[in-house]
Parts: structure tokens; sequence; C-alpha cells
């Protein structure tokens, strides 16, 4: 749901985490990116740093500065000039990634996992099943037959926290219990609701069952996609994962390295809440691919 | 330059408060683990507060100083000597060109810092000389000292014989119990009573399968109120599992069943609970604690944990030295 009012809750003696509710949904991740934008545009010293989330935004504060109180006063006061996201539209670029989906490398990892930490089913046959599907051939197709939205970076540089636009390919999935201690570079998973690529390989706590060749976090800046920033992606990017083979992700794999992978990235799109609400409308969300 | 003779354990490159500022594209701050200790070092030599140091980790390096330079060694005891004699802790020193500064393992406690007059002149990533080991980035060349690495000093005058009064400097537990403040939230409302009582009430032990981003604790299992049952599928359907959203550091983040402390690599989104977090006055105990160790967590407010801090930073002041 939608919080009539966002509830604000302490962490520690300098964190504030304000939630707007407690579901997956665009207008949450626009009016957490909104108060985010409108912190930075107000000048409010007592604000070190904010970090959006899909429906939420954690602040970190200067308690010298001001209050838990106060500063909550100060951004009910923020959140209340912030406008309808209805009518927003923004550039979006749209990345595209050749995907090997039920690789060789997650299956390994989860075989580690099952034999060192717990006994674990493979993660494409888990999802799929808690999901309804026919099996990991039908979830390869439902996963990547949508664009995914970067709804913010985290958990580790430039690491992206993707939300299905096209209801037809929502899945959702427990985290592991315990997490992982090591997930693949390039690992693309789910947890939630949601899904995200692991930059570098590091824990985990995502379903796992593919992977892309293609870095994207670059400290060194060998491509020119880095020349702004060492990670590759912004809130509000868009992500096609385009199935292939692992002969294809090897070649894709020996580019990279080589320093000749041309990024499949278009920039000339913009993406419109109202018409993306309107084809939404139109969508019957039970359907599967 | 100081030139690295042997490096020790982990000894890294560290300034305070670290890689603050890109906590939304995740990058952690970094920093020293026991910023107490840390400070007063760079206090002791003449530096601002917060100028890049050395941390070192469970045993010191052995470095050997090309130039002349004053230097404080805080923290954690690894009976540092220089040129075989005993070096003062919580002391500024003189060193001269070519002299050896050896550390060993630390007696207790785990931390020690070495702060030099001037500061190491590393360049800055993102800010911050900080090492961010994981990502190889921050510090000397990404990672923890190397034997033959040689670190670049911004020289300056200090002042030999100056030192932390006694009642000034952290005490360091001696019998592997530590108590740890912690502010209920943000994620309390999804533990239930007998639960939260369990928290506070047991011993927890500091794993081993603990690093810079996250301290792993043992201990009892958890119980959850029905938030954390009742709730849509896109939480995940853990206990657990909450929607991705941003960690405060410090969070202590429910990991299945597994608590796990998000210190100063730590992750700054997830989607696991953390019904309590540690606040940053508390930190040196977690810095200056070891694997075995046992925590007891005792509840403060909000408002307790800020005053905590405001001593905390007192402390790290001028007014601490003789």
């Amino acid at each position: 749901m939608i919080y009539d009012k966002p509830v604000f809750k302490p962490g520690g003696d300098r964190y504030m985490l304000i939630e707007f509710g407690d579901e997956l949904n665009l207008a949450l991740n626009f009016t957490a990116h909104g108060l985010g934008d409108a912190i930075s545009q107000s000048g409010l010293k007592a604000v070190i740093e904010s970090a959006p989330c899909f429906a939420s935004l954690l602040l970190h504060y200067e308690p010298d500065l001001i209050s838990f109180a106060d500063l909550r006063r100060e951004m009910m006061a923020l959140i209340d000039t912030l406008g309808s996201s209805a009518e927003i539209e923004l550039p979006s670029r749209l990345f595209y990634f050749p995907t090997c989906y039920l690789d060789p490398w997650t299956k390994a990892c989860v075989e580690d996992y099952s034999a060192k930490i717990t006994p674990k089913k493979w993660d494409a046959e888990y999802v799929a099943e808690i999901n309804g599907l026919s099996g990991p051939d039908q979830l390869v197709r439902v996963h990547s037959g949508t664009e995914y939205w970067v709804a913010s970076l985290g958990f580790w540089p430039g690491l992206p926290f993707l939300m299905p636009l096209d209801p037809r390919s929502r899945l959702t999935a427990p985290k592991y219990n315990p997490p992982r201690t090591w997930t693949p570079q390039g690992t693309v998973g789910m947890g939630g609701a949601a899904s995200a690529i692991y930059p570098v390989a590091t824990p985990g706590g995502y379903q796992i069952f593919a992977r892309i060749p293609i870095p994207i976090w670059d400290p060194e800046r060998r491509f020119p996609e880095f020349e702004h920033s060492i990670c590759l992606f912004k809130p509000g990017d868009r992500i096609k994962f385009v199935p292939c083979s692992v002969e294809e992700f090897n070649q894709t794999e020996a580019q990279v390295a080589a320093g000749t992978y041309v990024y499949n990235v278009v920039g000339y799109q913009k993406f419109s809440v109202r018409q993306y609400s309107d084809w939404l409308a139109t969508v019957d969300a039970s359907k599967r691919f | 330059m100081i030139d690295v003779v042997v490096p020790g354990l982990e000894t890294s490159v560290q300034d305070f408060p670290g890689r603050i500022g890109f906590w939304n594209q995740g990058f952690p701050p970094s920093g020293p683990f026991d910023s107490w200790s840390f400070r007063l070092a760079n206090l002791l030599v003449g530096n601002p507060a917060g100028a890049a140091g050395l941390e070192c980790q469970y045993v010191g390096p052995t470095l050997k100083f090309t130039q002349a330079a004053v230097i404080a060694v805080t923290g954690a005891d690894m009976t540092a000597t220089l040129d075989g004699t005993p070096v003062p802790l919580w002391q500024s020193v003189a060193v001269k060109a070519d002299q050896v500064l050896k550390m060993g393992p630390a007696k207790s406690a785990t931390r020690a810092y070495i702060a030099i007059a001037g500061g190491i002149d590393t360049v800055p990533w993102l800010g911050s000389r900080s090492t961010f080991h994981k990502a190889g980035v921050g510090g000397l060349a990404g990672s923890a000292l190397k034997k033959g690495s040689q670190i670049p000093v911004a020289y300056a005058t200090g002042t030999p014989g100056r030192s932390v009064k006694p009642q000034c400097r952290p005490a360091f537990s001696s019998t592997k119990q530590w108590q740890i403040e912690v502010v209920p939230g943000p994620d309390d409302d999804w533990i239930d009573a007998a639960g939260q009582a369990r928290f506070l009430d047991s011993d927890w032990k500091l794993s081993g399968k603990s690093d810079r981003t996250g301290f792993r604790l043992d201990g009892p299992q958890w119980t959850f109120t029905s938030k954390a049952y009742d709730k849509l599928p896109e939480n995940g359907s853990e206990p657990s599992n909450i929607i991705d959203h941003g960690y405060p550091l410090g969070a202590i983040n429910l990991a299945g069943q597994t608590p796990i402390i998000l210190v100063s690599d730590g992750p700054s989104m997830g989607g696991f609970i953390n019904p309590y977090t540690v606040p940053s006055a508390a930190f040196w105990k977690l810095g200056q604690s070891r694997p075995g160790d046992v925590y007891r967590f005792k509840a403060v407010s909000v408002d307790e944990a800020q005053a905590l801090r405001r001593a905390l930073d007192a402390l790290c002041s001028e007014n601490s030295l003789a």
C-alpha cells in the first residue's frame, strides 16, 4: 500500500528512514527520488546525503545541526511541496545486455552453497515453482520479457535495484537464509519482487539464475560509458536482458577483455509516466509469457 | 616516504570520516573502525583529527622512515619499538631518518593507529584517502600495505612529548566482553516483545565470518511480529525480508536468522530488516573486539545516542592532550 502519511524511523544517532509505502510501485519510487532532489535543492546543510530506494528514502544527517524531531518537520514540509508524479516525463536510457540464463556459473555457485552452507534447490527451478511457472525455460521467457526500471543504486557501488515495468514479468521470491558469502561477477538475480545485477563478486541474498559478461562499474574507466561516473547506471535508466548462449557470453567477455566491446545503449527516448500508466491499464497482469 | 618492510596483517591508509556523500551510489565511507583512537593519534602530532593515517589490524607493520618525522601510536598495544626501544602509546614521538618502527601482534584489543605529522599524502579517491579493500579503491593502490610499498607523507613539524590524558583514552575490555549501545529501529516493530527481550538479554558472539563489510553474530533465534508475516509478496516471504531500502551504517541487519552489524565498508541498501542500529559513538568498541568476543547490547534512545556522540567528539579534541 501507499501510506497516507510517510513513516519516519530512526537509524541510530545519525540516520532517518522515511517510508512512503510497502509495495513496489513506480509512483513511490518517484516520490523517494523527488524528495531526494528537493532536499538537494533546499540547501539544507543538516542533511549530509540521502539514498532513495523503491519506496523509501534514507537520510544521513548531522545531529549537531538538527534534532530528529526538527528534521522530521522539515521533511514533512518538503514532502508537501512534491507534485504528483503522474505528469513526469524524463530522459531514460535503455541498455541491452546479452544475458546467459540458466548459466553454469551461477548454478555452480548455488551447488557450492548447498554443499557448504545449507542444501538448496537450484534457484531457477525454485523461483519457477513458487511462481507457478512450468519450469526454468518459462522463467527465462518471463524474466527476459520486460524492460527493467533502475529504481536506485546501492548495496555495492553501481549495483542497480530493478523493477520490471511489464506486470506480466512480475515474479516474487524469498531472499537466501542465510545469505551467500559470494556471487559471481555479473550475476543477475531477484529477491522480493526486485531484480539486480551484481557488479563484482560479493556476498548476496537474491535467487540467482543468469549472468551478463559486461562491466557495470569500472574504476579504471576503460569504456566511454564511464566518462562521467564509474557506475554505469543512474536511476531512471532502463535495462533489457536479451537471452544468449554460453558461446555468445564467452565471445562478449573476450571483447570486453580486449576493450573492443561496444555498449548497446539507446539514448533518444523519454519515459512518460502518463503513457506508461495508460498502457499498464490495458495489460492483463495475470497473463504470463 | 615511509618504506614498508613488513606490511602486518592488514595495515591500510584511512581518514576520518571517510568517503562521505556516495551512499546513493553504493559507496561506503570506509575509514578507521576506532575513530576515537585514530583522531587522538592525529591530534597528538598536530594534524587535523581526520587526516590520513594507518590502521593496523591484529598484527602491526614494520616501517622504515626515510625522513625525520613526528609520529604517534594509539589504540591496541602492538609492542611498538623504534630501533628496538619501546615506543610509548598515546604519545607523540620524534623519529629520525632511517629509524625503523616495528610492531607485533596486538596484546589486547585489535586495532592500532599510526599518525604522522603532516598526514599521509596518497591521492584522494572520491574525496577521501580511505582504503576500500573489497572494491580495490582509495588508500595506497586500493589495498592494504604490501612489502616494499612506499607511503607518501606530506611532512609537517610536530611536537614530540605530547600525550593523551589517561582519562581521555578509550578503555578496552580485557575480559572479551563488551557492552554495545544500540538504538531500536528502523525495523524494531518487526520483532516481537520476546524477541526484543531475548536480543537485549543474550550473549552474542562475534563470528569468525566477519570482515570490514559486516560483523556476523552467533546467538539465539529471532521471533517476529505479524508485520514480518502479513506482508505483500514483493517483500520476500522469509520473516526478515523487506522491500529493499537504504541501510544505516551500524545497522544490525537480520539476514534470515543471522544478525550482521553493517560496519565501515558495509552495503548501503538491501532487502533485510534492521531491527537495531549501533550508534556512531559505540563503533570503537566494535573495532577493538575480535572474533570470539561476546557482545551484550544496551538499548539507548536517539537522544542518548546523540549525547554519547557529542561526548566522544569532545574527547577527540586538544583538551584531551597534556
